[in-house]
C-alpha cells in the first residue's frame, strides 16, 4: 500500500508541474498585474513593476522563476492589496475548509442515513418521499436557497416573535466580539445547510443505488440464508460495500470544494476560497489568481489520490501493485 | 476490529471537537426621504459598540499608496484616523471647505510673487502617542506624496516647491506655481502623516495593512482582513471626543446580503451604491430605518465619446446622439424613486454648483427631426437598414460599460432602444471594471463609454478631463485621464485657468464657459448624479448626514447608539 501511495505521490508531481504552467500561463495571457498601476500618475511605476514581477521575460523563465519561489514559500504579493498571497490563501482557505468539513460530514451523515433507508425500505412511502425531497433538493440552486433560507429562518421569524437577535446569523462566522460555540453555530447553520441541500440529493441517489446493489448480490443472499439478522446483513455486509462507490464520490466532490463555494460565500459573506477567487478575478490580481489554481488543482489531485485509496480501505479484493 | 472502530470513532469526534474549538477561538415603518437626523433634537447617548456594513473593503490603508484608491476604505478609515486641514462640509445649501481642529485658525494665503500658504497648527494637537503634531509632519507628507514611488495620484503635491518647517508649530507651504485648489493639499485624500514614527522607513510596509496610530478622533484597534475593521475612541484626540466605544465595519461584498443583514439587525447601517435592487426595497420601505439620500453627489455618469475615433470624430454624430436620447427619462426609470427625476445638464458634479453651467446641455431633449437635420447637414445618409451611413461607413458602434451592474444594463437598453429609433446602432460590451479603467480607456480602445467620474477631491476636475495635456500615449505608459481624446484648444483655454487661477470668481466663470463649450461639442453627455444613499438603523442617535466628498462616516465621532 504504502508503495502504491508513493508511487501515486510521484505520478502526481508531472501532473501538478504540467498543470501549474498551463494555468500560469493562461493567467499571464489573460491578466496584466500591472493593469491597475495605470491609475497612477507615476510614468515609472508600471515599469518598476514589469521589472519586478520579471514580465519582460519569456514564459517559460517566468514560470522557473515563481515555481521556485512558489516551492520555497513565497508565493509573492497580491497586485490589489500588496499582501503576501500565502497569508490570503491561507486566511481563506481555513474559512473554507470550516464549510467543507462540516458541510461534508452532515452531507454524508444524512445522505448515508436516506439512501440506506431508501434502499431497505424500497418503494415503500418513506422512500417515495425521500426520493421526491432528493430531486427536489437537486433541482434547488444554491443561490435561491441561501435566500429563501435567509428570509425564513433569520429576518421573517425575527419580526414574527419580535426577538431581539435573529435564529440564525448569515454574516460572516462570528459575530463582533464573540467567540462562544453557540455563536459559531449559529453562523454555521446556514451557509452550511445551502451547501447540503444539494450534496446530500446527490450523494443520498449514489448511497441508494449502491444499497440496492449490494442488498441483490449473492453474499448478501447467503448471510440471510445463513439467519443472520436483518440489521447484521444490513450493515456488515451490505452497507460496508455500498460504501466503496459513495466514499469516491465523496472524496471527488471535497476535492473540488476546496476551489470554494462562491454562491454559498457570497450570499453568507464568508471569506473563504470562492469568494477570494471572484475579488481577485474581478480586479485582474495575477499573483493570487496563478496560486489560487495552483492550490486548488492541489487539493483536487490529492483527493483524487485519496480516493484511489480509500478504494483499498474498503474494499480488500483491491489490491495494489 | 472493535478497537479499531472505537478508535476510529474517538478520533472523529476529537477532531470535530478540536475543530469547533480551533474555529471558535480564531480569530418605524418605511424610509424617510432626503431627511438628516440633528443632534440638537436629541441628546445622544455614549457607550455602545456600533456595528456597520461597508460593501468593499480597502486594499490597502496606506493612503499615498496606488492600492488606496478604494472609496469605502477612505471613508470608513482614512476620514476617521487621519487628521487634516481641511474638511468638507455644508453651509446652507451648498458645500464648503472648513479649516478643521488640526489648525489654529484659517490658513494664510499670499499669491504674489509665489503662492505661499501659511498653516499654523492648533497646539493642542497631538498624535495618538501625545507627540505633538509639527509642521515636519506636513514636509514628510509633501515629501512622500510628491517624491515617493507608487503614489495614488501627486495632483497638485508636486507643485509644490517646498515647505518650510522651521517653526514647529507654522507650515509654510510654497508652490512653484500657482494651484487654485491648495485646499485639497494637507486636506482631501491625503491629511497628514506622523513623520516620528514613518521618516526612515518604508511608510507603505508601515501602513498597508493597517496602524496604530490616529490624529483622528478614532483609531483602528484591528483590521481583521477579509472580515472587519474596528475602530476605538482615540483618547489623545484634542476635537470632540466620540460618543460610541467601539465602531466596527463589517464587509459585506455583497448588495442583496448587505440589505439582509441590515433589515435582520446584523449592521446598523449600510451605504450601498444605487443599484436598482436597492432602489426598490428603499422605496417599498424597511422598518425600523432611516434613509438618507441625496442626488447633491461628487459625481456625474454619463456617456463618454472617443472622439479620436470613427463615428465619434465628426461632431454632427455625437450631437445626433445627444438629440436621440430621452435622458429624463432614462434618470426618471433609475432613480426616480428616490426622487431624482431630471437628468444632469453638465459635467460638473452637482455638489459644486458654483462652478457649473446648470443649462450647459438643457437644449439636447429628444428631437428626431433634429436629428435627421444634422445628420443629413453632415452628409449622413440613412441606409436601407435605417441606419445613418457616410462614405460607406455605417454609424454603427460599441458602447463598453462596467460588468454585473444592472443599473448600467438597464441604461444600455434603453439607450439601445432610443438610438436605433434615431438611425443607430449600438451594440454593448462588458469588462471588468479593472480592464476597463486600468486598460480599455487608457489606451483609447472604445468608442463611447458608459460610467460615472467620481471626484477626489472639492474642486473641479475637469481639466484632468478634457486638457489635451492629459491625453494617455503610450510612452507615458497612458497615465493621463483625457481618455477621450479631446483635443480643443478652446476646452484648453477655459479648463486650464480653472486649475491655476487663485480667484475662485475667475475659475467658476472659466469652468462655466468650459462646460458650454464641452456642451456644444457634446464631447460627453451628461445623465445621472448617480445619488448617494444611506440606510441607519432607528437605534442610532446623532447628526447622521451624507457628505459627498467625506462620505457618510465623517462625522462619525457625533453619532451614538439608543441604549
Amino acid at each position: 500500500m504504502l508503495t502504491y501511495v508513493g508511487r501515486r505521490i510521484l505520478f502526481s508531481i508531472p501532473v501538478l508541474v504540467i498543470a501549474s504552467f498551463l494555468l500560469f500561463g493562461f493567467v499571464r495571457a489573460t491578466f496584466d498585474p500591472t493593469a491597475r498601476l495605470r491609475s497612477s500618475r507615476d510614468p515609472q511605476t508600471i515599469q518598476r513593476a514589469r521589472d519586478e514581477l520579471g514580465l519582460d521575460k519569456p514564459l517559460v523563465i517566468q514560470y522557473r522563476d515563481w515555481a521556485t519561489d512558489f516551492v520555497r514559500g513565497d508565493w509573492g504579493k497580491s497586485s490589489r492589496t500588496n499582501e503576501r498571497v500565502t497569508a490570503m490563501i491561507r486566511r481563506s482557505l481555513w474559512a473554507t475548509i470550516q464549510l467543507i468539513v462540516w458541510g461534508v460530514l452532515i452531507s454524508a451523515i444524512i445522505a448515508i442515513a436516506v439512501g440506506v433507508y431508501s434502499a431497505v425500505r424500497q418503494y415503500s412511502i418513506g422512500d417515495y418521499l425521500l426520493t421526491g425531497a432528493s430531486f427536489a433538493g437537486l433541482s434547488m440552486p444554491p443561490f435561491w436557497f441561501g435566500l429563501i433560507a435567509i428570509q425564513f429562518l433569520a429576518i421573517y421569524p425575527r419580526g414574527w416573535f419580535n426577538l431581539a437577535h435573529p435564529w440564525f446569523y448569515f454574516v460572516g462566522l462570528h459575530s463582533t466580539g464573540s467567540h462562544s460555540i453557540g455563536d459559531y453555530i449559529r453562523h454555521l447553520v446556514l451557509p452550511v445547510m445551502t451547501l447540503t441541500v444539494q450534496i446530500v440529493a446527490s450523494w443520498s441517489r449514489y448511497e441508494r443505488a449502491a444499497m440496492l446493489d449490494a442488498l441483490s448480490a449473492d453474499y448478501v443472499r447467503t448471510a440471510k440464508a445463513k439467519g443472520l439478522p436483518p440489521h447484521k446483513v444490513i450493515f456488515r455486509h451490505a452497507f460496508r460495500n455500498a460504501l466503496v462507490p459513495l466514499v469516491t464520490v465523496i472524496a471527488l466532490d471535497a476535492g473540488a470544494l476546496f476551489g470554494g463555494l462562491l454562491i454559498t460565500e457570497k450570499i453568507f459573506s464568508v471569506p473563504g476560497m470562492g469568494s477570494l477567487f471572484l475579488n481577485s478575478l474581478l480586479t485582474g490580481d495575477a499573483p493570487v489568481l496563478v496560486a489560487w489554481t495552483v492550490v486548488t488543482a492541489s487539493f483536487i489531485i490529492a483527493f483524487n489520490l485519496l480516493a484511489d485509496v480509500l478504494y483499498g480501505v474498503l474494499d480488500p479484493r483491491i489490491r495494489y501493485s | 476490529m472493535r478497537q479499531r472502530r472505537i478508535f476510529a470513532r474517538l478520533l472523529a469526534l476529537t477532531v470535530v471537537v478540536a475543530f469547533v474549538a480551533v474555529a471558535c477561538g480564531s480569530s418605524s415603518k418605511s424610509a424617510s426621504k432626503n431627511t438628516t437626523t440633528t443632534a440638537a433634537a436629541t441628546a445622544v447617548p455614549t457607550g455602545g459598540t456600533l456595528v456597520l456594513g461597508l460593501e468593499q473593503e480597502p486594499d490597502c490603508v496606506d493612503w499615498a499608496g496606488i492600492c488606496s484608491g478604494n472609496s469605502y476604505g477612505f471613508w470608513s478609515a482614512n476620514v476617521t484616523t487621519i487628521p487634516r486641514a481641511f474638511s468638507v462640509e455644508k453651509a446652507g445649501d451648498s458645500w464648503e471647505y472648513k479649516p478643521t481642529v488640526l489648525l489654529d485658525g484659517e490658513p494664510t494665503l499670499t499669491t504674489s510673487p509665489k503662492q505661499v500658504v501659511t498653516y499654523k497648527i492648533n497646539p493642542k494637537a497631538v498624535w495618538s502617542d501625545g507627540q505633538p503634531i509639527t509642521s515636519h509632519d506636513f514636509k514628510y507628507t509633501w515629501d512622500q506624496i510628491a517624491h515617493g514611488k507608487d503614489i495614488y495620484d501627486r495632483t497638485g503635491w508636486s507643485k509644490i516647491e517646498s515647505v518650510d518647517d522651521s517653526k514647529p508649530d507654522t507650515a509654510v507651504v510654497t508652490y512653484s506655481s500657482p494651484y487654485a485648489d491648495w485646499k485639497s493639499i494637507f486636506g482631501s485624500n491625503y491629511g497628514v502623516f506622523p513623520a516620528h514614527l514613518l521618516e526612515g522607513k518604508d511608510r507603505d510596509a508601515e501602513m498597508a495593512n493597517g496602524y496604530t496610530w490616529s490624529g483622528g478622533p478614532w483609531k483602528i484597534e484591528s483590521w481583521q482582513k477579509t472580515q472587519q475593521i474596528t475602530l476605538v475612541p482615540n483618547d489623545k484626540y484634542w476635537g470632540p471626543k466620540p460618543k460610541l466605544d467601539k465602531v466596527v465595519f463589517k464587509f459585506i461584498t455583497d448588495t442583496s446580503a448587505e440589505f439582509q443583514a441590515f433589515k435582520a439587525g446584523e449592521v446598523l447601517g449600510i451605504y450601498p451604491q444605487p443599484q436598482l435592487d436597492a432602489i426598490d426595497q428603499i422605496a417599498a420601505g424597511i422598518t425600523g430605518a432611516k434613509a438618507v439620500y441625496s442626488a447633491d453627489t461628487g459625481n456625474a455618469e454619463g456617456l463618454w465619446f472617443n472622439v479620436s475615433k470613427p463615428p465619434f470624430d465628426d461632431v454632427n454624430v455625437r450631437k445626433a446622439i445627444a438629440y436621440s436620447i430621452d435622458r429624463d427619462t432614462i434618470v426618471n426609470r433609475l432613480f426616480g424613486k428616490l426622487g431624482v427625476k431630471k437628468a444632469m445638464q453638465t459635467v460638473t458634479a452637482p455638489i459644486l454648483k458654483n462652478f457649473a453651467d446648470q443649462s450647459a446641455y438643457a437644449q439636447y431633449k429628444p428631437d428626431l427631426s433634429q436629428v435627421d437635420k444634422i445628420m443629413t447637414g453632415g452628409g449622413w445618409k440613412k441606409g436601407a437598414d435605417g441606419i445613418w451611413a457616410k462614405g460607406g461607413q455605417r454609424a454603427s458602434f460599441v458602447l463598453k460599460s462596467t460588468t454585473g451592474n444592472k443599473r448600467r444594463e438597464l441604461t444600455e437598453q434603453v439607450i439601445q432602444q432610443q438610438l436605433k429609433a434615431a438611425g443607430f446602432e449600438m451594440s454593448v460590451t462588458e469588462a471588468k471594471a479593472g480592464d476597463l479603467f486600468g486598460d480599455i480607456l487608457p489606451k483609447g480602445d472604445f468608442q463611447i463609454a458608459l460610467f460615472a467620474n467620481v471626484l477626489t477631491s472639492f474642486y473641479p476636475s475637469n481639466c484632468n478631463l478634457f486638457c489635451s495635456k492629459n491625453i494617455p500615449n503610450a510612452a507615458a505608459n497612458y497615465s493621463g485621464n483625457n481618455w477621450y481624446r479631446v483635443n480643443d484648444p478652446k476646452i484648453d483655454a477655459q479648463f486650464q485657468p480653472v486649475e491655476s487661477t487663485l480667484d475662485e470668481s475667475k475659475a467658476e466663470a472659466a469652468n462655466k464657459q468650459g462646460d458650454a463649450e464641452l456642451a456644444k461639442n457634446v464631447y460627453f453627455l451628461p445623465l445621472d448624479p448617480l445619488p448617494d444613499i444611506l440606510l441607519t438603523s432607528t437605534k442610532i442617535v446623532g447628526p447622521v448626514q451624507d457628505n459627498p466628498v467625506m462620505g457618510p462616516f465623517w462625522n462619525l465621532y457625533a453619532w451614538g447608539l439608543k441604549q
